[in-house]
Formats: structure tokens, C-alpha cells, sequence
């Protein structure tokens, strides 16, 4: 699957889901992966996550992070969703930074898949503490969603399956209204 | 025409051979080895990792005397992307001082990460020049693919585009064969493959 990808898709390629080894890791790098995707070994196993860090580099290495509120809080779940983490969604981005993972990518899980914008109110909170590159995620279902979370002091980067998947070409035509509005995203198609 | 990437066990080398292969390139080798490297019409250096790291791979190999020879004394075209362009210049701060390959007048230091997040990592403008053999019919301040937590510069002319992420850096430079892009161009998308056809066909 991602060798087919790498052979006519000249954009960087994330690879992720169940990563445990270092065997696991390179099976994707080898087909052909840019970077790696992490969640769950990121709290279950972080050598593996260091040795990953040391062998193909900080910049190859995305940390997923999952939220959902629970009782009034923001706590962090692995295993697809499945499994809570007693600590503190800021407290744990904090600690996996000190891992040296090159990007983070931060979902809400309550947000994720609704289409009704990103969780605006915690990112805004927090971005501004993360030292990494952050790439919000879970919630965005039109491109004023994607503008309002560009201008979040902080994000690098809004990430959006809906408008990719579900609708027709909306990432095409929310690239489009997103560079009239005059956020700064790549300009790709002269 | 044959295009040798040079092999020292660092990088994702499948995406730039794709994109060679791609742009019509039929005959593309990853290789360390001597006999290949001197039949080359093109080398291109990659490289991804640490630069102390990749010069200790390159000297074990004896790559960068055969690089010396063939790149500096039978002036074969040689593109250095990421890693493999700071490795063309003269020495890098990561890891400590570490010395360089030398074919150009650039050091590289780190990024201050108090000031602003690293790696840089996205696409990002370059004040291309389109009078550069590397830009021929790439727009003006075209986006690149770049990921790198080290910067190049240098006072010398060495043909540098810049692109700023709080301050000024070298992207990508152009010395007669020699030529080195700190972005990735089998990233970034249309312009990327533009530059690598150009690397082909104007080098």
C-alpha cells in the first residue's frame, strides 16, 4: 500500500496504527514511509521511542496524542481510544516532547468525526506551550474551521479527514478559500 | 541517463528514486560503490539523520575521497538534498564540531529552539531565482517540503536562494556541477519534480 503511494505521490507520507517494535518501524520506513505516526508507545514503551528517535531522526518520528473530556477534564487515552491515562493531557504532551519527537499531532476524540469544528477552546489554551510543531486535529468539517485554527498563535498545521474523505473536492476548494483568505499554505498548484 | 544515489545507509532513498523514475529517468542505482559512482551522468547525495553520524558512514566508505575525484576534479553534477547538501559544505555544530565534505563555503549551525519550534517542518517559500539553473520555469517564492532542525549559511556567493523561518537560511545553492537544496524536492509536489527535471536536464 504505501510502496504503491511513494510511486506517484510526491508529498511526504505518514505511516501509523500498531507500531510496538523497531521491526514494526522499519517495515514502513523500508516501503517507503517519511515519518512515523506514535500513540500508544508513546506512553507504553518510550525507549522504543528513543531508539526510533535516534535511528531515523526527530523528524521522522509524529507523536498522536488522544483526548476526551471526562468528568470535566481533559484526559488522555491509548489503545484506540480505549485505555485512560491518568495523567494530565498538558503534563503528558509536556513529558512526550522530552522524548524529542519532531511533531505532534493532537486529536479530540469528541470532536473527531462530527464536523463541527476543532475543540478551539483548548488548543488556544495550550499551543502556545508546546515547543514542537502541532497539528490540530478531530472536528474540522469546512475551511472556516481550518482558517480559524491557522490563526491559533502556535498551531503549524490543521489536519482534516472529512473534507478529504466525504466531500466531493472540499480540501481542494478549502485550500483554495484558505489561501484567499490569506493564511500562509503552500501554494502547489502552477 | 544514469543517475547514481549515493548510498550510506541514511535516508528514505525510495521517494527520490521514484520521482527520478517518474520524471523519465530510466536508468536510477543506489550505490556505494566506485565503479557505478564514476559511471554516473548524475550523483545525487540524500540524507536524513545526524550529520557527525553520516560523515563517520562517508569516510568509512572511502565516499568522500571517490566524491572528491569525481565531483571536484572530473566535475560530475552532484545535488545534495537535506542532510546530503549541508554535507556538501564546510563543517556543522550537531553533535559537536564535525567537518563537512567542503565542495562549498557554507557552515551549518542549529536553529534556536527558544525562539521559535523545531525541526522547521512544512512547506515553506523559497526567494527562488529564476535566472538559477534549478529554477528554470519555477515561479517566484515557490513552496518546498522542508523538515530540519539545522540551517546553512554563508557569506560567500554561492548562488543561495533563502527562505526565512525567523531569520534567513540557505535553501538551496548552485556552484557550477554542484548544487544543494536544504528542502526535499521528491516532497514537494509540482515545483519539487520541476527542480529535479531541471537538475537532470540543466546540469
Amino acid at each position: 500500500m504505501i510502496t504503491a503511494l511513494v510511486n506517484d505521490v510526491f508529498i511526504p507520507i505518514t505511516a501509523g496504527g500498531g507500531i510496538r517494535s523497531m521491526e514494526d518501524a522499519e517495515i514502513l520506513f523500508n516501503s517507503g514511509a517519511d515519518k512515523i505516526l506514535l500513540n500508544s508507545a508513546l506512553y507504553e514503551n518510550p525507549d522504543l521511542v528513543k531508539q526510533l528517535v535516534q535511528k531515523y531522526g526527530s523528524q521522522s518520528i509524529v507523536a498522536s496524542i488522544d483526548y476526551k473530556l471526562t468528568d470535566g477534564k481533559r484526559a488522555v487515552f491509548i489503545n484506540d481510544g480505549s485505555r485512560k491515562i491518568d495523567t494530565d493531557l498538558e503534563e503528558y504532551i509536556l513529558n512526550i516532547e522530552q522524548l524529542h519527537i519532531g511533531e505532534i499531532y493532537l486529536n479530540s476524540i469528541d470532536k473527531d468525526g462530527t464536523g463541527f469544528g476543532y475543540d478551539f477552546e483548548e488548543i488556544q489554551r495550550i499551543a502556545k506551550k508546546i515547543s514542537k510543531p502541532l497539528i490540530m486535529a478531530g472536528g474540522a468539517g469546512n475551511e472556516n474551521h481550518l482558517i480559524e485554527g491557522l490563526k491559533i498563535p502556535g498551531v503549524s498545521a490543521v489536519a482534516t479527514a472529512n473534507l478529504f474523505n466525504f466531500i466531493g473536492d472540499g480540501l481542494p476548494n478549502a485550500r483554495k478559500k484558505i489561501l484567499e483568505s490569506g493564511e500562509n499554505i503552500a501554494r502547489w498548484d502552477h | 541517463m544514469k543517475i547514481v544515489i549515493v548510498d550510506y545507509k541514511m535516508g528514505n532513498l525510495k521517494s527520490i528514486a521514484s520521482a527520478l523514475i517518474h520524471l523519465g529517468a530510466t536508468n536510477v542505482i543506489v550505490s556505494d560503490n566506485y565503479e557505478l559512482l564514476s559511471s554516473a551522468d548524475k550523483l545525487i547525495l540524500p540524507g536524513v539523520g545526524a550529520f557527525g553520524k553520516a560523515m563517520a558512514e562517508i569516510k568509512e566508505k572511502k565516499l568522500d575521497l571517490i566524491l572528491k575525484e569525481l565531483v571536484l576534479e572530473k566535475h560530475k553534477p552532484i545535488l545534495g538534498i537535506c542532510l546530503g547538501m549541508q554535507l556538501l559544505g564546510l563543517s556543522s555544530d550537531e553533535g559537536g564540531l564535525n567537518e563537512g565534505l567542503g565542495f562549498v563555503k557554507g557552515t551549518v549551525t542549529s536553529f534556536d529552539s527558544t525562539k521559535m519550534k523545531v525541526p522547521h517542518v512544512g512547506f515553506n517559500q523559497v526567494k527562488t531565482k529564476q535566472e538559477l539553473k534549478l529554477y528554470k520555469n519555477i515561479p517566484d517564492n515557490a513552496d518546498f517540503y522542508f523538515t530540519h532542525s539545522y540551517k546553512m549559511q554563508s557569506s560567500e556567493n554561492i548562488n543561495q536562494c533563502e527562505c526565512d523561518y525567523n531569520g534567513n537560511f540557505i535553501a538551496s545553492f548552485e556552484v557550477n556541477n554542484i548544487a544543494g537544496v536544504q528542502f526535499h524536492p521528491e516532497l514537494s509536489q509540482h515545483n519539487g519534480l520541476k527542480l529535479l527535471n531541471n537538475f537532470m536536464t540543466e546540469f
